[in-house]
């Protein structure tokens, strides 16, 4: 589904040049849950960005069902962002002037979806995430888990290819975590959702199939959990951070 | 750093953030110490001796900018203490007093204050001299510039200024003095509450706001005191009804209509819509209500300027125009003094004859917007007709024999054309023959006829009645005010001795007298309606460009989640339209129907007809939209270089 071939991206800032991603590669297939990991500034959240078609890669390809994005002009790759990714922010991005409803149902008025069918789909894919009560609600009225749930589902209301989260723990208690993990988990596997996570927490990774680990903008190392238990996976995860050089903040 | 520094560096900051609302102060100052200027001009109280109440008229204005401008102040102060309450909060967190807090707001609002009003005293003499040249062309003095700068005019701008600011300034003294950090911290979350949330409740009250607002606009067009003010209070009522109960009920109509609410970018607008009524409904009442005066004082202008012209040039048609109705009294003491004071080049003694019947006459009160002076059709003799057209340069006329000619005000033409009949004169028949429109003064009595006369061989009329007898006279130089009013005396001693009633006009004094209307009504009109405008927009103004950063964060999504360019231009765009359109098109259905019904009230065939209604109403809306539009356009090119990624 998404294959990230060789990818550089070198930020210039007058005589100095940072390289923020050097010579990635990677493979993601249809249905995976997928975590990217590695410490503050090794490069996760930028290659986010450059998947996300956000920002552009200096060298390297990047494709999505066989599209490569880099050739994609400017209209197209707005209607590539909103027919095939789906996002999930750690500030959750939510409209305040638009009820949970309403911001769901954005992504689908985004698309040119029959006006007469978003209201279904939005309550339809509510329930599968049960935020069906809130539906009506406006973001300072729920709470920070309904509204990673309500990113949830606009991330994937529109039949996206492919789930994009940024840190989408990060603003939660551990309980709404828990809770959030567990509904992008019920996804993955009830909904067969195509997730690329990035965190930094190893916790939240360790609901992922497949981490990879980037350190300095280079791919460190690969985890799959397999058949594993969470709970082992999630000290193999440590044991890798650990020799990331990681610290402690940034595995909890 | 002292308070006062940080005074001054917070009010040059406050002048960049809020530079609308800046440049409106100075243009407002500019226009009172212009308006003061003219007050204590000795040049303009020469102009005319009716100009006497120019100054009342001018501080009444005044008075008003000074309370709109007070609450334009007053609003815009409140609005940037409740973007700064955490600033404030914060100061009093790190040791400041309250007092102190206090005193450096008002000390930066006094900055700013002082430095507009300085930079508008400057501008001031600018506009002042604009009005002056106005006024001296509209009095048909030829403009020369000579600067002046007045220190009563600016004495008078100062107190304007120190009223204004103080007001405004002692309210949010007061706010901070009486304040706690935590209230100041959180004071930004406040929002105007939505006042009407129960649906039933909006319901009705928006129904009603809508029959309060034709009813308002009916009794507007009464054309009565009483139910002018009636329909003025109704009027209010329906804006701020209007205002508070959509605001309410845009949600509810789109919940409704699931389809049309997903339609594009419909969930996008409606919100913005609903959400900025909710939050400003009682603002965009208020905004409304300056536009429908505006727009009114506007139109209002327009139609006066229109009758002042009509009856201007209708009047000065003659540089010496006198008429009695009386037998009694003649021309031969106004005649030996003209001769002796005043060098002629033409002039002429005639009569008017009363007709037979009032054909005509009855006809057109019949059938026209027509005030009768006469019981019968006026007449008169071809060959003073002939003298009268030569006198006043028109092309002459001839008229066969076996027909009479009809000169009438050109808007009753075709009236008169279609009920002119044969008139029987010693057994002959005479029939309508050419009729002509060029001015010949034919306003109410004592003039050339009504509206219209019929010009008949010298033969035909000897044997009439008179009418009414006049003297017109085009003189070498334009008669003095001297001359005048040596004329009036003579006039005054006539009408004391003689029965009946004689009326004069001189042209200079005829221009005088509408020059010195013109500058009573019309320029107070357009000095509110431009304040008015002003204020409104720059409320309005201030609002949107405070929103900068949350427009930004939802164009910032709206890109991640696959918004092309094209369509956040188009979004920005319509979001901008509504918000701007939304206080100014109630006070449409108000103004308009105003105007109409004003236009065909005053003086008949002026403002009358189809088209030159038309041309009120679209140069009315076209003035309040180029001044409107000045702010939309600087406001939307900051929104657009500023919040699109």
């Amino acid at each position: 589904m998404l294959q990230v071939t060789n990818i550089e991206k070198y930020y210039s800032n007058g005589e100095s040049v940072t390289k923020a991603l050097n010579r990635v590669s990677f493979r993601v297939e249809d249905g995976e849950f997928i975590a990217i990991m590695g410490a503050s500034g090794s490069g996760k959240t930028t290659l986010l960005n450059c998947i996300s078609t956000i920002d552009t890669v200096s060298a390297g390809q990047i494709c999505l069902d066989d599209i490569d994005i880099s050739t994609l002009s400017s209209a197209k790759l707005a209607r590539f962002r909103r027919e095939k990714l789906g996002f999930v922010f750690q500030d959750f991005n939510l409209l305040d002037s638009l009820t949970i409803e309403e911001n769901i149902g954005l992504a689908l008025s985004l698309t040119h979806t029959d006006p007469g069918s978003v209201q279904k789909k939005v309550q339809d894919v509510a329930q599968k995430l049960g935020i069906t009560d809130i539906l009506p609600k406006f973001p300072y009225q729920v709470s920070g888990g309904q509204k990673q749930r309500a990113a949830c589902a606009r991330a994937m209301v529109a039949g996206q290819s492919l789930l994009l989260a940024d840190e989408p723990t990060g603003a939660l208690d551990s309980r709404a975590s828990k809770n959030l993990l567990e509904i992008m988990t019920q996804m993955n596997q009830a909904m067969h959702a195509t997730i690329l996570m990035v965190t930094h927490d190893a916790y939240s990774a360790s609901y992922a199939s497949r981490i990879l680990f980037l350190k300095d903008g280079r791919l460190f190392n690969e985890l799959i959990r397999g058949d594993r238990d969470r709970s082992v996976f999630y000290h193999e995860i440590l044991d890798v951070l650990a020799l990331l050089g990681g610290d402690i903040s940034d595995v909890i | 750093m002292t308070l006062s520094k940080l005074s001054l560096r917070n009010a040059r900051r406050q002048t960049g953030d809020y530079l609308v609302y800046f440049v409106t102060v100075i243009i407002t100052a500019a226009l009172l110490y212009a308006c003061n200027g003219l007050i204590f001009s000795s040049e303009v109280q020469k102009l005319s001796s009716m100009l006497r109440t120019l100054p009342l008229v001018i501080v009444l204005a005044s008075i008003v900018v000074v309370c709109i401008i007070g609450w334009l102040v007053q609003y815009t102060t409140g609005f940037m203490f409740t973007k700064r309450s955490r600033e404030f909060g914060t100061y009093i967190l790190i040791g400041l007093e309250n007092r102190q807090v206090a005193r450096l707001f008002f000390l930066e609002n006094l900055i700013v204050g002082t430095f507009a009003f300085a930079l508008g005293i400057l501008l001031g003499n600018l506009v002042f001299q604009t009005l002056r040249a106005i006024l001296l062309a509209l009095f048909g003095i030829p403009y020369t510039f000579a600067f002046s700068f007045s220190c009563k005019a600016t004495a008078l701008t100062l107190a304007y200024f120190v009223l204004i600011y103080l007001l405004a300034q002692l309210r949010s003294r007061r706010r901070i003095r009486s304040m706690k950090i935590y209230d100041l911290i959180y004071y930004d979350r406040l929002n105007e509450n939505a006042v009407l949330t129960k649906s039933g409740r909006r319901k009705k009250i928006f129904s009603a706001s809508l029959v309060f607002g034709a009813a308002g606009t009916l009794l507007l067009l009464k054309r009565s005191l009483p139910a002018g003010i009636l329909g003025s209070a109704c009027i209010i009522v329906f804006l701020y009804g209007f205002f508070l109960s959509f605001s309410s009920g845009v949600p509810a109509w789109f919940d409704r209509h699931t389809a049309r609410k997903y339609q594009g970018q419909n969930p996008l607008l409606f919100r913005t819509l609903s959400a900025k009524l909710n939050t400003m409904g009682i603002v965009m009442a208020t905004i409304a209500l300056l536009f429908t005066a505006v727009l009114i004082s506007q139109g209002t202008g327009l139609i006066f300027g229109a009758i002042f012209e009509s009856r201007r040039s209708a009047e000065a048609c003659y540089d010496i125009f006198i008429s009695t109705n009386s037998p009694d009294q003649d021309f031969s003491d106004y005649i030996a003094y003209i001769e002796s004071s005043i060098p002629v080049a033409a002039a002429h003694s005639y009569s008017i004859y009363q007709g037979p019947d009032a054909h005509i006459t009855d006809y057109l009160d019949a059938n026209t917007d027509y005030h009768p002076c006469y019981s019968y059709d006026t007449w008169m003799k071809f060959s003073d007709y002939a003298a009268l057209r030569s006198m006043l340069g028109y092309p002459a006329v001839t008229m066969t024999s076996g027909e009479y000619l009809i000169h009438c005000v050109p808007y009753q033409k075709s009236v008169v054309a279609a009920c002119a009949q044969p008139i029987a004169i010693d057994g002959a028949m005479l029939r309508p023959g050419s009729i002509h429109t060029e001015n010949l003064n034919q306003k109410l009595w004592n003039t050339n006829g009504t509206d219209f006369i019929l010009i008949l061989p010298d033969e035909a009329v000897l044997s009439r009645p008179v009418s009414h007898n006049l003297y017109a006279a085009m003189t070498k130089e334009p008669v003095s005010a001297g001359q005048h009013d040596t004329l009036c005396r003579i006039r005054d001693n006539q009408n004391l001795r003689r029965a009946g009633y004689a009326t004069l006009y001189t042209a200079p004094q005829v221009r005088e007298e509408y020059a010195s209307w013109t500058a009573m009504t019309i320029l107070p009109l357009y000095y509110l309606a431009l304040v008015l405008t002003m204020t409104a927009a720059t409320i309005l103004t201030i609002q949107q460009l405070s929103e900068t950063d949350r427009y930004r964060r939802q164009f910032l999504l709206l890109k991640k989640l696959g918004m092309d360019q094209r369509e956040m231009n188009r979004a920005l765009r319509l979001q901008f339209t509504i918000y701007y359109a939304m206080p100014a098109i109630p006070p449409l259905f108000v103004s308009i129907p105003f105007l109409l019904n004003l236009c065909s009230a005053t003086d008949p065939g002026v403002t009358e007809g189809f088209y030159r209604p038309l041309n009120i109403v679209c140069i009315t809306l076209t003035l309040f939209c180029m001044i409107y539009a000045v702010y939309i356009v600087m406001a939307y090119r900051s929104l657009k270089r500023n919040v699109l990624p």
